[in-house]
Parts: structure tokens; C-alpha cells; sequence
């Protein structure tokens, strides 16, 4: 099972129908129902806390219900050592603090790891400091 | 008016409020016999802390999927616009597959378009099967 991680652009080219990249994000959609559908492979949605947070992505309401299950997005909640391996990443590359909480789950997830971003070298950045083989997606 | 597929959604969005302290019920489903030894294996395994577990993970990773098809479908319903074409799904599943296609989305764009006159009901599979095959074609 492989992890996708949203970055900030991908949460709101999903939530938002006027943004220019949704129809891209539902088309990834599209085909992350098409692998499970397909007994391919039923991957992980993730989102870091901070990053729904700075996307401004209220889950509760009706539009938003719909949404969670179009995605199939689960929240990643930041914990003590989660933090603290954010902060590391965020003080050795100076990276945002939502870029650190992704890079953090980078790190941490098992398995094949994908981030849906728009922001390519951030995330190329992050995995090769900490040693992880990551697909990006380019939103 | 509450039809199957708006229980369907309310029900599995229901699954997250529920997972800290979810209601249970015991329920029997009828199982084949080598599906029931196959669930025993894998625990034994340690893909799984117990049968119960690997069964309420597979049925709820199964309703999520349904559910999953219907919010797509009722979000096309409200947004027309924002339905993908059949080629923006292929060059994503190639994305997500990791397939070398991913880079030619131009490829891509013509197989799904030369797809649909063979085979009108084509997927994202197909068309990326298409395109394989016309690299293919241009290489003998």
C-alpha cells in the first residue's frame, strides 16, 4: 500500500471547484479510486494537521462531507514526537512549518511514499535529507 | 428525500466521528472455508492483529471505495466542469503507477482519444494499454 501526502496546493485545488488545479486534483482522484477499484492498490490519503489548517479546510458541513469521502483524506494529528521530528526537519532545512510536518510524515510513513504538491524541490529537498525514495506528483 | 446513496455517505463518514470508541455488533457473515484459512494464515503471519481486524478493514477499505465512486459522481452532478477527461485520469493513474508514460502526456492525450472509437466504455487502463501499444507500433 503506497502513502500520498497533499501538500497545501493540492488541498485547495480539492476543495475549492473554482481553483484552476481542481479538475487535476479529482482527475488523481480519479485514479487513486481507479487502483483501488482495480485491486491494484488501495493507497493512503494524508494530511498533516498544520497543512489543513493553513489550506483552510474545515471538515464538518455538507459541501466538506463530500469532499472527505472524494478524497478519502485522513488528518494527521501532530503529537509530541511527530513535533519534535518536524522541528528538526524545520531548523536543519529552514523549511516551512507545514512543509516540516510533511516532510516528517515522509520519515515516518512505511512503504511507497507520494506527495501531490505543487512546490517540487521542497519535497525533493526533505527526502533526500532524510533518505527516502519519494514519488512527486506535480499538481 | 433520503435516497441509498446519501445513507450510503452519511453511513461511512459516520466510521471517522465513530472510530475512538466505535459501537459494535456482532454480526455472522458465511465465509468459504479457504478464505477463513487464509485470514488465519495472514494473522499468524502478522499482517493483521486478528481476523476481525483484517475483515473490518477490508470491508470498511471496500465501502470506502463505494463511497468514494458516489461523492465523485454526485460532485460532477453540482460542478459539471469539474469532471475529468478520460486522458487527465490516464496520465494520473500513470502518475500514480509510477509508469514512464507519465512523461508524454501528449501520448496520452491521442490514445484516449483513439481509445474510445475501438472500445466507447474505456478506462484509464485501457487508454494507458493504447498508448503502450502505439510506442510499440512505432518501434517495429
Amino acid at each position: 500500500m503506497a502513502t500520498t501526502i497533499l501538500d497545501n496546493e493540492a488541498v485547495q485545488a480539492l476543495v475549492d471547484p473554482r481553483h484552476r488545479k481542481h479538475r487535476r486534483m479529482l482527475a488523481l482522484c480519479e485514479a487513486a479510486h481507479h487502483r483501488g477499484a482495480h485491486r491494484r492498490s488501495i493507497d493512503a490519503v494524508l494530511v498533516p494537521v498544520a497543512v489543513r489548517v493553513e489550506a483552510g479546510w474545515t471538515r464538518n458541513g455538507p459541501e466538506a462531507a463530500r469532499i472527505n469521502l472524494v478524497s478519502r483524506a485522513r488528518d494527521v494529528v501532530l503529537d509530541t514526537n511527530r513535533t519534535n521530528r518536524a522541528t528538526l526537519i524545520r531548523r536543519s532545512l529552514g523549511v516551512s512549518v507545514t512543509d516540516a510536518t510533511i516532510g516528517e510524515l515522509i520519515g515516518s510513513c512505511a512503504g511507497p511514499i507520494q506527495v501531490i504538491t505543487s512546490d517540487r524541490d521542497d519535497s525533493d529537498r526533505m527526502a533526500a535529507y532524510l533518505g527516502r525514495s519519494v514519488e512527486i506528483i506535480v499538481l | 428525500m433520503t435516497t441509498p446513496r446519501i445513507e450510503l455517505l452519511a453511513a461511512v463518514s459516520r466510521l471517522d466521528d465513530e472510530s475512538a470508541t466505535p459501537a459494535t455488533a456482532v454480526t455472522s457473515i458465511r465465509l468459504p472455508v479457504a478464505l477463513r484459512e487464509a485470514m488465519a494464515a495472514a494473522v499468524a503471519a502478522g499482517f493483521d492483529a486478528s481476523s476481525n481486524e483484517l475483515g473490518v478493514t477490508a470491508i470498511r477499505d471496500r465501502l470506502e471505495l463505494y463511497a468514494q465512486r458516489v461523492a465523485l459522481d454526485m460532485h460532477y452532478e453540482t460542478h459539471p466542469d469539474s469532471r475529468p477527461t478520460l486522458a487527465e485520469i490516464a496520465l494520473a493513474l500513470a502518475e500514480l503507477d509510477g509508469d514512464p508514460l507519465a512523461a508524454d502526456p501528449d501520448l496520452i492525450a491521442a490514445a484516449a482519444e483513439a481509445v474510445v472509437r475501438f472500445k466507447p466504455t474505456a478506462n484509464a487502463d485501457d487508454v494507458l494499454m493504447y498508448a503502450a501499444g502505439m510506442i510499440n507500433a512505432v518501434h517495429r
